[in-house]
C-alpha cells in the first residue's frame, strides 16, 4: 500500500511501497510524452502488423485517460494496471519494444520450420 | 435443547431437501428414490467421478490461455512455430531458435504480457532428433499472476542467442545449461562451467555420457594429494534385473502408443505474401 498524507489540503504520496520505485513528480507530463513517442514508433510498422493493432489500441486507449483524467488516483483506479509509476514502467518497456520490432519484423511468414519429430514427445 | 436459530436451520434444511439449487438457479425438484414412476424417464445424473485425484483443470483459465498463446503467436508469426497446452492448463510456445530474443522480449515488455520473472531454464537431450537439444524456458507474470513456458532447439554446434540482456536471471541458467548439455549461448558475458568441480571435462546430462564418468578421485597417501585417475572399475558392472513386478508406467508399455501428453492450440493458418 502507498502512504499518503496531506500538506495544505492536497494528498501527496510519499513513497510507491515497491523498493527502488520512486514516487513520480509528474506522471501526466512522463507518460503523455512516453504514449507520444511510442505511437510515433509504432506508426512506423506496417498497417497489417498484428502487433502494431493491438499495441496501438492499448496505448490509445490509456493517452485518452491520461488527456481526459486529471487525478492521479483517479487515473490509477481507470487504468487498472496498478499505480502510475508501475504504468510509467510499462509505457517505458513498450516504447523499448515497439523500436526494437522496427528492427526484428516479427510480422513476417514463419522463419525456419521445425524437423518433422522436433516437437513429438514421447518419441 | 433447541435454540431458536438452530431451529429456524433445521426447518429451511427441511425445505430444501425436495429442492436443488445449482448455480443459484431452482431447477426442477429431484425425486430422492431410485426407481421412477412409471411413463417417466429417470433424471440424468452428472457421470460418475473416476480420477478423484488428478488435479482438475479450470475451464476459464483454460480459455484465457488458449485466446493468449494465439495472441502471441499473431503478434509474432516469424518465430513462434506452434502453441501447445500441457498438463490441461501450461500454456507453452515453441520458437525456432533465431526468435529467443525478440519472443522473450515481447512477453517481458508487452502490455498484455509482463512475464518480468525468468523462473527458470532447462535443458533437454534427444539424441535421435536432428536438434537434440530443447532449452526451455519458463516465466512468471506477477501483474496477471499467470505462467508461461517458452521452448526452443539446438545441436552441439549451432549457437543459441543468450537473453541475458533481458533477463539478469539467465546469466547462472544459461552457464549450467553449457556446464550439463553443452549448448553455447551466443553474447554470453560470462560463459564458465558452474556446477561441475576444476577441470572437469564433458557435459554430464548429455545422454552419451557414461553414468560412471571417465575419471575417478582419490587421496594418494604417497604424493599426499588427491589424485585424479582415468576411471579403472574394479569390478564390472553386474546385470541387475530392475524391472518391478507392477506396472508402473502403464501408459508406455510396449506395443501400445503412448498418449500425447500436450494439446495443440490450433493457429490461424499464415496470411500469404
Amino acid at each position: 500500500m502507498s502512504v499518503t498524507s496531506k500538506i495544505a489540503g492536497v494528498v501527496v504520496k510519499k513513497t510507491t511501497g515497491l523498493t527502488g520505485l520512486a514516487v513520480a513528480k509528474n506522471p501526466h507530463h512522463v507518460l503523455d510524452v512516453l504514449y507520444g513517442k511510442t505511437l510515433r514508433a509504432l506508426q512506423k510498422l506496417p498497417q497489417d502488423a498484428a502487433y502494431r493493432k493491438y499495441t496501438e489500441e492499448i496505448i490509445n486507449k490509456r493517452y485518452n485517460l491520461v488527456k481526459t483524467e486529471k487525478d492521479v488516483f483517479e487515473l490509477e483506479k481507470k487504468i487498472g494496471c496498478g499505480q502510475i509509476e508501475e504504468v510509467i514502467v510499462q509505457a517505458e518497456n513498450e516504447l523499448t519494444l515497439a523500436r526494437k520490432m522496427a528492427e526484428w519484423k516479427p510480422w513476417e511468414t514463419l522463419k525456419d520450420t521445425p524437423p518433422p519429430t522436433q516437437w513429438k514427445w514421447p518419441m | 435443547m433447541l435454540t431458536p436459530t438452530l431451529a429456524r436451520q433445521l426447518t429451511r434444511a427441511a425445505k430444501c431437501v425436495g429442492q436443488l439449487r445449482i448455480g443459484g438457479a431452482a431447477v426442477a425438484p429431484v425425486r430422492l428414490f431410485s426407481t421412477p414412476p412409471p411413463g417417466q424417464t429417470p433424471p440424468t445424473l452428472p457421470p460418475p467421478e473416476t480420477r478423484p485425484a488428478v488435479r482438475k483443470v479450470n475451464s476459464a483459465v483454460r480459455q484465457n490461455l488458449i485466446e493468449f498463446g494465439g495472441y502471441v503467436a499473431e503478434c509474432l508469426p516469424k518465430y513462434v512455430q506452434k502453441v501447445q497446452l500441457a498438463c490441461g492448463d501450461e500454456l507453452e510456445v515453441l520458437i525456432s531458435p533465431d526468435g529467443v530474443v525478440p519472443v522473450l522480449s515481447f512477453l517481458k515488455d508487452h502490455h498484455q504480457c509482463q512475464f518480468a520473472n525468468l523462473t527458470d531454464i532447462a535443458g533437454m537431450d534427444v539424441p535421435t532428433r536432428p536438434y537434440r537439444f530443447e532449452i526451455i524456458y519458463n516465466f512468471l507474470s506477477l501483474r496477471f499472476n499467470s505462467r508461461i513456458r517458452v521452448k526452443t532447439y539446438t545441436d552441439e554446434v549451432t549457437p543459441i542467442d543468450s537473453c541475458n540482456d533481458i533477463f539478469k536471471a539467465a546469466n547462472w541458467y544459461e552457464r549450467e545449461i553449457w556446464d550439463m548439455y553443452g549448448v553455447f549461448f551466443a553474447n554470453h558475458p560470462d560463459l564458465r562451467r558452474i556446477l561441475t568441480d576444476y577441470g572437469f571435462e564433458g557435459h554430464p546430462q548429455r545422454r552419451d555420457f557414461p553414468l560412471s564418468g571417465y575419471v575417478e578421485v582419490r587421496y594418494d597417501d604417497e604424493v599426499k594429494r588427491v589424485v585424479v585417475e582415468p576411471l579403472e572399475l574394479s569390478q564390472e558392472f553386474r546385470k541387475f534385473d530392475l524391472t518391478s513386478p507392477w506396472e508402473q508406467f502403464p501408459n508406455f508399455r510396449e506395443g501400445g502408443k503412448p498418449p500425447s501428453l500436450t494439446e495443440e492450440v490450433k493457429l490461424p493458418p499464415p496470411k500469404p505474401k
